[in-house]
């Protein structure tokens, strides 16, 4: 059926690789989704379905309660938006969980997409195809309340302290890539072993997106009676950085995908889902690296 | 005609190689084995060519220059060396290796010993080969790595990483040592024991003078076995957040979506592996002439 | 002071439900010799290794110089020290030399000196016409060469006695002969011994005094002349007589 379905779809989606491109995704046009659509309901989901790949554990806000497959938070609403304007009904969105280190080996992909904050570079983008950008990221620090970095965060003492990050985050590139501390960064299989250090004292701060942070500060590392006991330290201003879906390689449904993200930002669907799931967050004071 | 069937055959029997096998012995044998190993690494090379994925997989883990980026690595893009963090690895098997050999003989010893005033000791030490070698050793690294810390016992909690893994290993690997320790000393014949005693040795001289010294031998193979395993296992303390070997690669495999610092860590590894495995046999194929050369 | 070396008063040794040995008495005076005689499994080896305290007893008193082993004061290892034993499969350490197999007990066990002891043990070497063979491994050697080193290792502790645990059953027949000489030397040089064997000639020979066991019980004891000559019990005599 996969086979069949990347065949049938590659015919026509090689017009529409033509047509929407990342760098004209912005103007989707009703007719571009309409092709998309009659692809995807006539010849593609009508027996299949739509299969997304996320890491687990996920995080709020992208996910709630750990439980993709709810429509709420940030990442998982987009998926049931992006289904809905390619005509894929609920019961037709399938997850399945994915390790981030699986998602971009070689071969055959047992998903459509990967949806897992993955951010989407050049040299990343040789061996898998990613979508446009579903959201635009700046990275924040994270620390608890009694650290020294709360208040001396000048770009100098920044270098100074302990950092600690996920493995394959572009919070760990960019502490790696900007600050450039002078003890490396420690480097943990999950986010939660990362804040387990955190809480612990072994670590001074962790850099993640500004959204995972504010969660991180407010609802994540609490004492029993719900005090935070941590805070977010500031932000960095942008690097271009951006997430994206994540498909195999020339995957034809990309295309189709993109036009459904240009259409969800033309008809103010994302940014009514920013405010919705990551809107609650105030503004973070800047930082600079 | 019929012959007795203990009477000896008439016909001269032939002592040759039959011709078809003839391949396999003298100067034919050499060409044979050269001609085959080219063969069987022919083949395993062309799958790399024909599969019909196999040019991805050769990118994706054999392109030279990943390979090599990964082993310096790249500050400016933020990825870390994977032929430094074997350093990590090197020094923690160093360390852990002492470790293991004088904790593992501790607890083997008083697993052995008889004494009335040791009995809770050799309960304890039954108790901690029993539960260590049955736990896996990733919980053991969680337990401790993340465990400690969080006590907040000043010094003991504020170790790094690399720290917590060394005990960890030490901790896990102490259980199989003492088993191998205690299987070795159970190899000296009994005698060796009444002759020492008898002289009036103290039971810690005997096992000093007669009964370690005589079980080392029997124990090398085995111990050896264990620190290599114990060697790869360093990569472990990766989940502490320390950046070794295999961390690095990883990173790199993550940033740049490319596995070939796996494969320049996994060639590190055999180099330091390689020349323990090969020193073990040379030990074991010794060993044996020397026990053969004893039971003329 | 009364010269009885070792003193055993009814002692029994159970192995499980097995007596091994049922309440054998038995003294040994300084400068004697007495060699027990009996049919494998009569119990000839534990008796030996009871009086060195590798086993311990379950009935009856063994002492030792008129000190009773069962006191809880005795230190097993003092007693070891002062009492030689050499077994039937010599158990020579491998993994020492053979001037290293004499002097280990002198200088860990009884803290003499290396230096001091060197000498002595090259002297008890000479005896056997073994000092070239000193820096030598035990498997270089033949079994009566490695029987001979082990008996002098033991004498290299001065041993007050020495036990001799059928020291030549595995040895090649021709090479008993050497080993019983050495024995005999001693036995002339007034060593105290107690020596389970089965060599007749070498008892009739050697000792003042012969000890019959049969199955755990001491049945006759005497001279070599009436135990040899004239027993007095039925089963020492058919024992003899299949000897
Ligand atoms: N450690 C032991 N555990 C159980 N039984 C034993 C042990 N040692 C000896 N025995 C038993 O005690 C009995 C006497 O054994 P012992 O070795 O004293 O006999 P022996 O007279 O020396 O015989 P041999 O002439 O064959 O050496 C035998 O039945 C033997 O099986
Ligand atoms: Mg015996």
């Amino acid at each position: 059926m996969r086979s069949v379905r990347i065949a049938l779809a590659a015919v026509l989606g090689a017009s529409l690789l033509s047509a929407v491109s990342l760098s004209t995704a912005g103007a989707a046009s009703s007719t571009q989704l309409a092709t998309c659509k009659s692809t995807i309901t006539s010849q593609e989901f009508k027996k299949g379905t739509l299969t997304v790949a996320t890491d687990n554990p996920v995080y709020t806000p992208w996910f709630v309660d750990n439980k993709p497959s709810n429509g709420k938070g940030y990442e998982s609403a987009l998926v049931y938006e992006i289904a809905k304007v390619l005509g894929v009904s609920k019961s037709n969105v399938k997850w399945v969980s994915v390790p981030f280190d699986s998602s971009y080996t070689p071969g055959k992909k047992s998903f459509d997409f990967d949806i897992n904050e993955i951010s989407s570079t050049a040299e990343r983008a040789k061996v898998v195809t990613f979508s446009q950008s579903y959201y635009d990221v700046d990275q924040s620090l994270v620390a608890l309340k009694t650290n020294k970095i709360v208040t001396n965060h000048s770009p100098a003492e920044l270098k100074t302290y302990q950092y600690g990050d996920q493995i394959g985050t572009t919070g760990l590139a960019y502490i790696n890539k900007y600050i450039k501390p002078t003890k490396a960064a420690r480097v943990y299989s999950t986010l939660d072993q990362a804040v387990a250090a955190l809480q612990s004292g072994q670590i001074d701060a962790i850099a993640v997106d500004t959204p995972t942070g504010e969660y991180m500060a407010m609802a994540q590392i609490v004492d029993k009676n719900n005090k935070m006991l941590a805070t977010q330290v500031g932000q960095f201003p942008s690097v271009g950085e951006h997430y994206g879906l994540l498909f195999e390689k020339n995957n034809p449904l990309a295309a189709c995908i993109n036009v459904a993200i240009s259409t969800l930002r033309t008809n103010g669907t994302l940014s009514a889902l920013t405010k919705k799931w990551l809107g609650i967050y105030t503004s973070v004071p800047a930082l600079k690296p | 005609m019929s012959h007795d069937a203990s009477a000896n055959a008439l016909e001269t029997p032939t002592l040759f190689v039959p011709r078809r096998k003839q391949l396999f012995t003298g100067r034919r044998a050499i060409v044979a084995s050269v001609f085959s190993s080219l063969l069987i690494l022919g083949a395993i090379v062309a799958i790399f060519y024909v599969a019909p994925g196999g040019a991805s997989v050769r990118y994706f883990f054999f392109n030279p220059q990943q390979m090599w980026e990964s082993f310096t690595g790249n500050p400016a893009k933020g990825l870390s060396s994977v032929g430094a963090g074997i350093f990590t690895n090197i020094w923690m098997f160093c360390v852990c290796e002492v470790m293991v050999l004088l904790f593992g003989l501790l607890i083997a010893w008083v697993r052995m010993t008889t004494s009335a005033v040791l009995f809770p000791f050799r309960v304890l030490s039954t108790m901690y080969t029993d539960l260590f070698r049955g736990i896996p050793i990733l919980l053991v690294i969680f337990m401790v790595g993340f465990g400690l810390p969080a006590l907040g016992l000043g010094f003991i909690s504020s170790q790094s990483p690399a720290v917590y893994g060394c005990i960890s290993l030490t901790i896990t690997y102490s259980a199989y040592v003492a088993e191998v320790f205690r299987a070795g000393i159970n190899s000296v014949p009994n005698g060796q024991l009444l002759a020492a005693r008898s002289l009036g040795l103290s039971s810690s001289a005997t096992m000093k003078r007669v009964i370690l010294p005589q079980a080392v031998r029997t124990v090398i193979p085995p111990l050896l076995n264990d620190f290599i395993s114990m060697q790869k296992d360093t990569a472990l303390v990766s989940t502490l957040g320390a950046i070794e070997a295999t961390r690095a690669a990883q990173i790199y495999a993550s940033t740049e979506f490319n596995f070939s610092g796996y494969v320049v860590a996994s060639i590190l590894f055999l180099l330091l592996t390689i020349p323990m495995t090969r020193f073990t046999d040379r030990l074991i194929a010794k060993d044996r002439v020397k026990r053969l050369a004893a039971t003329r | 002071m009364s010269d009885v070396v070792l003193d055993l008063k009814s002692v029994t040794k159970r192995f499980d439900d097995n007596e091994v040995l049922r309440g054998v008495s038995l003294q040994l005076h300084r400068h004697e010799v007495v060699c027990l005689i009996g049919a494998s499994g009569s119990g000839k080896s534990t008796l030996l290794r009871c009086a060195n305290m590798l086993e311990t007893i379950d009935g009856g008193d063994i002492s030792l110089f008129g000190q009773s082993l069962s006191d809880p004061r005795i230190d097993p290892d003092l007693v070891r020290r002062n009492i030689g034993m050499v077994f039937q499969s010599y158990n020579l350490f491998p993994h020492l030399s053979v001037l290293e197999n004499i002097l280990l007990g002198p200088v860990f066990a009884l803290k003499r000196k290396r230096s001091d002891v060197v000498d002595e043990a090259m002297t008890l070497l000479a005896r056997i016409g073994l000092s070239e063979r000193a820096n030598e491994f035990p498997d270089r050697l033949s079994g009566g060469q490695q029987q001979r080193v082990a008996i002098v290792r033991s004498l290299a502790m001065q041993p007050a006695l020495l036990l001799l645990d059928e020291v030549t059953s595995a040895l090649d027949p021709t090479l008993i002969g050497e080993v019983l000489d050495l024995l005999r030397d001693l036995a002339h040089s007034g060593t105290t011994m107690l020596i389970a064997t089965h060599e007749m000639g070498f008892a009739k020979d050697v000792a003042n005094q012969v000890v019959y066991l049969d199955k755990g019980v001491l049945v006759e004891q005497g001279t070599p002349e009436q135990i040899f000559s004239n027993p007095q019990h039925e089963a020492t005599r058919k024992f003899l007589e299949r000897a």
